[in-house]
């Protein structure tokens, strides 16, 4: 077949020794970054670029080395998520929810190993959709205009419910607060500031990973700060780390579940303007309606591992579609990625396929050589990785805390973020004491912006006809999925709380696998 | 390659700077760049770009240290010099016609381009204005005159905000064609020209504004009709295809030029010396394929040349945002 | 209690996010929706979830006494600090100091503490500087 052969041949550029190192080093630069709080994907990317640049690579070796970065942020970020509770980056904020209960419970091992293998699942079977279906998906794309974009993102949220709280209303509360602060800012529909009160640094919003970094990393350094001096603090020899390698059983019993994140990250990938963090966060919200029967996922269900993480690795394959294919990026790493292209006199767009033969399917090559060699690297590593949970906190949370200054001050160079970010910590502290949930705070400032976007474009393209928001079959769909998703749990919700209750006096003591 | 004004020219002060290189009254001990955005975006390849070729060339004796300073759209990197760093000697600072433009809608509060020094320009992205290839518009007057007549029926879809370049080239163009009120052009705004370009494959959109850069893959694939280039002569190579807006009698040209400031206190020496270094990267053979790479146009302004340059196009933008009302 | 307070705050919040939106400023140039409808949209289901907590508040969360409010105070101030004197006093010396602080919090005898503070300062220095190649502040020192 055509295909095969053309990534035979890809292979046989990837395949050098220079390439195969460069992948080996961009494996590990990107797994640590990723792991770093205030580093992920799309700054690691760019910071690596001078890098490339320097060492004089062409097109195809720096692209291996630069995408190696990415795929290994992707894997890269759920290591800080499960062991400290602070996302490594932005997609791997939904890993928290269940991949640090499974920590606490002396499960980070089996949770570090599992999250690993459920990376490379969702990885590797986007690769092959890259391959085969890139030229489909391209028209998949081109079906979604601001109004259906604006019906996806308001399908996100509808489905937030019952996420990582069990009071509704602090999760209505904390999405509005995430949008209401995605809101500062420029707005770039009529190009007026906005709740920027005359302050020329709040001119460009507040940057979601300063968010991040100030709600999870800084709040937990106060848990800490404020536990020693209530002397109730918790010692680090009590953390277990558990098995290294998860059973056979496990990672069958999470197997449907990976394939069905893997599909719906993928898509939400391909979509421009929909990324990585959607993925996972969809991919995470839709398995819970689907499979949480018992109530398990925020408590430390390994499905809520794997789920996030097989749908952010697919994403990030998913989002190479629409870069490769169209010259869009779909996410902010890929626009570093284009970038690149473009100063490497490579021009992206529908007849890369056919003009750079040598550069796409040497890439897509090495994409395959760099998800092997981050498993192979990651399951070894895992007993090293948990070890991060041994160094007694009175160390780890300075590290913590000065790690997640540097990171944001190093990408923007602004004490002004620094400012920010240590606001936020002292909010993030506050919400978790009164039981807000911090996700859909991140999830707001970080999907707001565009939800209002496109409702806007859309109404602007229509003349300010709000009908314009159900015309296509495809946005009807979304929609009656965004309402279906919010009214179920409100209807069924409890009607299952009351029959598990009941069930759970009946079997006193049964647990999930 | 046809001889151009421009290439004379730069064959000129190559010649000059060649005999200016052999003796510096300013040698900078640790010369730096701000990017005043986050690594990966154009300011921040402006930096590594130039610092690269300028080590590489032997231009500069120690490598350019970049630093980047995001916020603002530029302006905190802009307040920055002008406060703190007014008097260094070693430090350029990126910057385009984004630049220009936030100066000229007092974007940067309390700031205005006088307050910096402009050292040169390294290039410019010329703008089109493009339609789908099944669009039944074929030259620029013909969507300029359905704007015209209703300008509901055109939406154009551009990477900037509103009141950014991509929008004003497009207000521009349709003053130029005699459209009375331009705030009735319908312009959505994007983030990034790609994702522009794709809402007008999907149908959403009717016309795109953009750089020349941005729309090349699309015409290359036959997605795009290019309208309009918006330079003031055919632009030489494979883009010779494209018309002007000029021949079709729509008097606009729209460059995002790319290129350097420095700070106002900066010594006359310094000064000289930067124009004179990244005016002879420029006219490397180096640079000339460092250009054709990134998609950028010949456009070579050097000390007092583009400063001028600078202050008209903060005039002109002005003088339209003013009639636009973007600002007072 | 905490919740009432909460959802009051809340509330005054979501009023005072509306009552901005309504204030800004419009451009001549007008999209079909503009700036303020959806801010006013998100403001009012601040409003709303907050007023649901007033009503219906969670169990109390354990609040820490005094002293542990004023260790997290002084840890935000030192932080702030940090944050004002990076640029000045550069990256080595502002980390050491700042990460020696918090170690010296967390129960670790000073001396410990001020070693952790430079140790700490140094590896971060080695993996964002001279790995990460990434532009850290420079003081006095030149680090």
């Amino acid at each position: 077949m055509d295909v095969l052969g053309s990534l035979l041949d890809g292979f046989a550029v990837a395949l050098t020794f220079e390439n195969l190192l460069l992948a080996l080093i961009g494996c590990f630069l990107g797994t640590v970054m990723g792991a770093l709080p205030g580093l992920g994907p799309s700054n690691g990317v760019a910071i690596l670029i001078p890098l490339a640049f320097t060492m004089g690579l062409g097109a195809t070796p720096a692209m291996i080395l630069l995408t190696s970065v990415y795929y290994g942020a992707m894997y890269g970020g759920r290591i800080s998520s499960i062991l400290l509770n602070i996302p490594g980056d932005e997609p791997a904020l939904m890993t928290t929810l269940d991949g640090y209960p499974m920590a606490q419970q002396g499960r980070a091992g089996e949770a570090l190993a599992l999250s690993g293998i459920a990376s490379f699942f969702g990885a590797f079977f986007a690769t092959w959709g890259l391959v085969f279906l890139a030229p489909l998906l391209v028209k998949v794309a081109l079906l979604f205009g601001p109004a259906e974009y604006f019906a996806l993102f308001t399908l996100a949220f509808a489905t937030l419910g019952g996420i990582a709280s069990r009071n509704q209303a602090k999760a209505a509360f904390a999405a509005a607060l995430g949008i209401g602060i995605a809101m500062i800012g420029v707005d770039g529909q009529t190009g007026v500031p906005r709740f920027t009160f005359g302050e020329v640094h709040l001119y460009d919003g507040i940057d979601f990973l300063v968010a991040i970094v100030g709600l999870f990393a800084l709040s937990e350094v106060f848990i800490f700060l404020e536990h020693r001096a209530s002397g109730a603090h918790k010692g680090a020899d009590q953390v277990k780390i558990g098995k290294i390698i998860p059973s056979w059983s496990l990672i069958k019993y999470c197997t449907p579940t990976m394939i069905r994140t893997t599909i719906l990250g993928f898509v939400a990938g391909v979509l421009p303007g929909a990324g990585a963090s959607l993925g996972s966060f969809i991919s995470y919200s839709v398995e819970k309606r689907l499979v949480d029967r018992k109530g398990t996922f925020g408590t430390g269900d390994p499905r809520g591992v794997a789920a996030p993480e097989a749908g952010n690795n697919a994403a990030a394959g998913g989002a190479l579609v629409p870069m490769l294919a169209l010259g869009v990026p779909g996410s902010g790493t890929t626009a570093v990625l284009l970038a690149v292209l473009l100063a490497l006199n490579i021009t992206p767009g529908p007849l890369l396929f056919t003009q750079n033969p040598d550069v796409v399917w040497g890439l897509i090559a090495a994409l395959f050589i760099g998800n092997f060699m981050l498993l192979l690297m990651n399951i070894p590593m895992v007993s090293l990785f948990v070890r991060v949970l041994m160094v007694p906190p009175r160390y780890l949370m300075p590290i913590v805390a000065m790690v997640s200054f540097v990171g944001i001050y190093g990408i923007s160079g602004s004490s002004f973020d620094l400012l920010v970010m240590v606001g936020f910590g002292v909010l993030g502290w506050v919400l978790r004491k009164l039981d807000v949930p911090l996700v859909p705070v991140i999830l707001g400032v970080l999907l707001g912006a565009a939800m209002e976007k496109n409702l806007r474009r859309a109404l602007t393209i229509s003349d300010g006809d709000w009908s314009t928001l159900v015309a296509s079959p495809l946005s009807i769909t979304l929609w009656v999925i965004a309402i279906v998703g919010f009214i179920l749990p409100i209807v069924i919700g409890p009607m299952i709380r009351r029959r598990m209750a009941i069930r759970r006096k009946d079997e006193e003591g049964a647990t999930v696998d | 390659m046809k001889l151009t004004s421009v290439a004379r020219a730069t064959v000129l002060a190559a010649m000059l700077g060649l005999g200016a290189q052999a003796a510096y009254a300013f040698d900078p001990e640790s010369p730096e760049c701000i990017a005043p955005a986050d690594p990966g975006g154009g300011w921040d390849f402006t930096c590594r770009q130039v610092g690269k070729s300028l080590q590489d060339l032997g231009l500069i004796p120690s490598t350019m240290q970049v630093v980047n300073l995001a916020g603002g759209g530029g302006g905190v990197a802009f307040a920055e010099v002008v406060n703190k760093r007014n008097d260094d000697n070693d430090l350029i600072v990126a910057a385009s016609s984004a630049t220009a433009t936030r100066l000229a809608q007092n974007a940067y509060p309390g700031n205005s381009m006088d307050q910096v020094r402009w050292l040169a320009t390294i290039g410019a992205d010329y703008g089109v204005i493009a339609v789908s290839k099944d669009s039944e518009i074929n030259t620029l007057p013909e969507l300029l005159e359905m704007i015209k007549t209703d300008p509901s029926s055109i939406s154009v879809a551009g990477g900037s905000a509103v009141g950014g370049w991509d929008h004003l080239k497009v207000l521009i163009a349709a003053q130029a064609y005699g459209i009375e009120d331009v705030r009735t052009v319908k312009y959505i705004a994007f983030d990034g020209g790609g994702e522009a370009v794709t809402q007008l494959l999907a149908g959403s959109v009717q016309a795109f504004t953009g750089d020349i850069s941005e729309a090349k893959g699309f015409v290359d694939s036959g997605d795009i009709k290019v309208l309009a280039v918006l330079s003031p002569d055919r632009l030489p190579g494979e883009f010779d295809a494209f018309p002007t807006a000029r021949e079709q009698g729509v008097e606009v040209i729209g460059a995002n030029w790319r290129g350097f400031y420095a700070p106002g206190d900066m010594s006359d020496e310094a000064y000289d010396y930067w124009v004179e270094q990244i005016g002879a990267m420029y006219d490397s053979p180096e640079w000339l394929e460092v250009m054709q790479a990134n998609g950028l146009a010949p456009l070579n302004l050097r000390g007092a040349e583009f400063q001028e340059f600078v202050a008209e196009s903060v005039a002109n933008i002005t003088e339209i945002s003013k009639q636009i009302g973007i600002i007072q | 209690m905490s919740d009432r307070v909460f959802g009051g705050i809340g509330v005054v919040l979501a009023i005072f996010f509306i009552w901005q939106a309504t204030l800004i400023q419009e451009s001549f140039i007008q999209d079909a929706v503009g700036p303020k409808v959806f801010p006013v949209i998100i403001g009012t289901v601040l409003g709303l979830s907050s007023l649901y907590f007033v009503l219906k508040p969670d169990p109390e969360p354990s609040w820490p006494r005094f002293g542990g409010l004023a260790e997290i105070g002084f840890a935000a101030l030192v932080m702030v600090i940090y944050a004002m004197a990076l640029p000045e006093l550069g990256f080595g010396i502002s980390t050491a100091i700042a990460a020696a602080y918090i170690t010296w919090r967390l129960e670790t005898p000073p001396l410990k503490a001020i070693i952790a503070g430079v140790s700490i300062s140094a590896g971060l220095y080695i993996v964002f500087r001279l790995i990460l190649g990434l532009s850290l502040a420079r003081g006095p020192l030149g680090f």
